[in-house]
């Protein structure tokens, strides 16, 4: 059976059509979907689109970002807080994270209209916490340096070296009287 | 095949009334990986919408990489990743569907193609359960274009291909495309935002990575194909019975 294969030049339809039309094709060898391509048309004709070179440049953006009233709440907190203190439970569909309860609550009291936008942020924290939802800022030490025993900050030279002096009648071997480098790891 | 969405920081975010209080949206959006998605505004309650909305379709790929060709299918982009336009994606596959219900009526030669090995089985299943062909292995350059040679001569081509993937492993568009552009076949195919409509008779615009789109598609051609298969049969055995009735009465 003839046929055309010059994909890059009109349609398949049209390719077939204009087949038919010169008679090369007999309207007994129509194929099947010939018809129900002139019943259904596709919304946009597939032509082959010869690739553009690369434009360089400026381009403009063709596809718009998309972005949310509620994005600006939640920039601030993931730069306060970091990521919350819960992780991310995407088994449930209705899951609520932590960043998401803040901005609710942010802009729950934004409609009360009391406040204004300075104090805002940080009555939500505090509106969060008397809920028992616990904020914890990015940036602070890792261990509180009030809990930390002072006995860690000792080198383990002059602890031996302390032994050694409590023990009865033993030479002092000090390694020598350093001073406490910060050299041990916090 | 997993989105680096927690470490972008603005993620989770599925709530209907951020449609109505946010800038310039009012369509769906999306979510994460698994959870989805929003109702949006339109008024459309067709079961495939719904269907659709529920599933993680407008969640292509997780690189700004959109082809300019599909730019157009585009709703918009969220944090570098592209949301294809739902109302959009309906249309053409209702279309796509319809088409393929008529084709299916005239009793033809479906061919079900995707290169992914991810959905391989599930391709090959849906076309034996369809009673139509498939397609998922490495595709020979002469398949179509060299046929009458590589398989005898008389040999009958499909007469529609169905793609459940427009790439191939190399993401490249898959050969079939063009070769059935080439042997006057028409084709559906399931566009990712990475892909090439332009040769594509019925594109699709949606979502090809996540198994709960596939699925989706694969349940829906099945289900076109049958009851077209179905009706054909209703049709023939009425037909029958009323070609058998005038012999009698008459």
């Amino acid at each position: 059976m003839a046929g055309s294969r010059l994909e890059k030049f009109g349609t398949v339809f049209t390719r077939v059509r204009d087949l038919m039309r010169s008679g090369v094709v007999k309207q007994s060898d129509k194929p099947i979907w010939y018809d129900v391509y002139k019943a259904f048309p596709p919304k946009k004709d597939p032509l082959y689109v010869r690739p553009v070179a690369k434009i360089y440049g400026k381009k403009e953006e063709a596809v718009p970002d998309i972005f949310y009233r509620e994005d600006e709440i939640r920039a601030k907190f993931y730069e306060v807080y970091g990521t919350g203190p819960r992780a991310f439970d995407l088994t449930k569909s209705n899951f609520v994270s932590t960043c998401q309860r803040f901005v609710e609550k942010y802009t729950e009291l934004e409609s009360w209209g009391e406040l204004e936008k300075q104090s805002l942020f940080e009555e939500t924290g505090k509106a969060l916490l008397a809920e028992g939802l616990v904020l914890r800022r990015r940036g602070g030490p890792a261990v509180a340096s009030a809990t930390r025993d002072p006995v860690l900050g000792m080198k383990l030279t002059d602890m031996l070296a302390e032994l050694q002096t409590d023990a009865p009648g033993e030479t002092p071997t000090t390694p020598g009287e350093e001073t406490q480098a910060p050299v041990t790891p916090q | 095949n997993f989105m680096p969405v927690c470490s972008l920081g603005l993620c989770g975010l599925h709530h209907p009334w951020l449609v109505a209080a946010g800038y310039s949206c009012s369509g769906p959006l999306c979510a994460t990986a698994v959870a989805v998605k929003t109702l949006p505004l339109q008024t459309d309650s067709t079961n495939v919408t719904d269907k659709i909305l529920n599933l993680p379709l407008e969640m292509p790929d997780f690189f700004r990489c959109a082809d300019r060709l599909m730019e157009p299918y585009l709703f918009g982009s969220r944090l570098d990743q592209d949301i294809i336009d739902l109302d959009q994606t309906v249309e053409h596959l209702q279309s796509a569907l319809n088409f393929t219900a008529h084709i299916a009526y005239r009793g033809s030669v479906i061919l079900f193609v995707s290169r992914r090995r991810q959905f391989g089985h599930l391709v090959e299943s849906t076309a034996q359960d369809c009673g139509e062909y498939a397609h998922t292995r490495y595709w020979q350059g002469g398949l179509l274009t060299n046929a009458p040679i590589q398989y005898g001569p008389g040999v009958r081509l499909p007469d529609l291909i169905v793609f459940f993937s427009t790439l191939n492993n190399v993401f490249q568009q898959h050969v079939g495309v063009r070769d059935a552009a080439k042997m006057n076949i028409p084709t559906v195919g399931l566009v990712d935002s990475n892909c090439n409509p332009s040769l594509v008779t019925y594109p699709v615009p949606g979502n090809d990575d996540t198994p709960a789109a596939m699925e989706l598609y694969c349940r829906l051609f099945k289900m076109t194909i049958n009851r077209a298969k179905d009706k054909r049969r209703q049709m023939e055995l009425l037909q029958g019975r009323s070609a058998v009735g005038l012999t009698t009465s008459s």
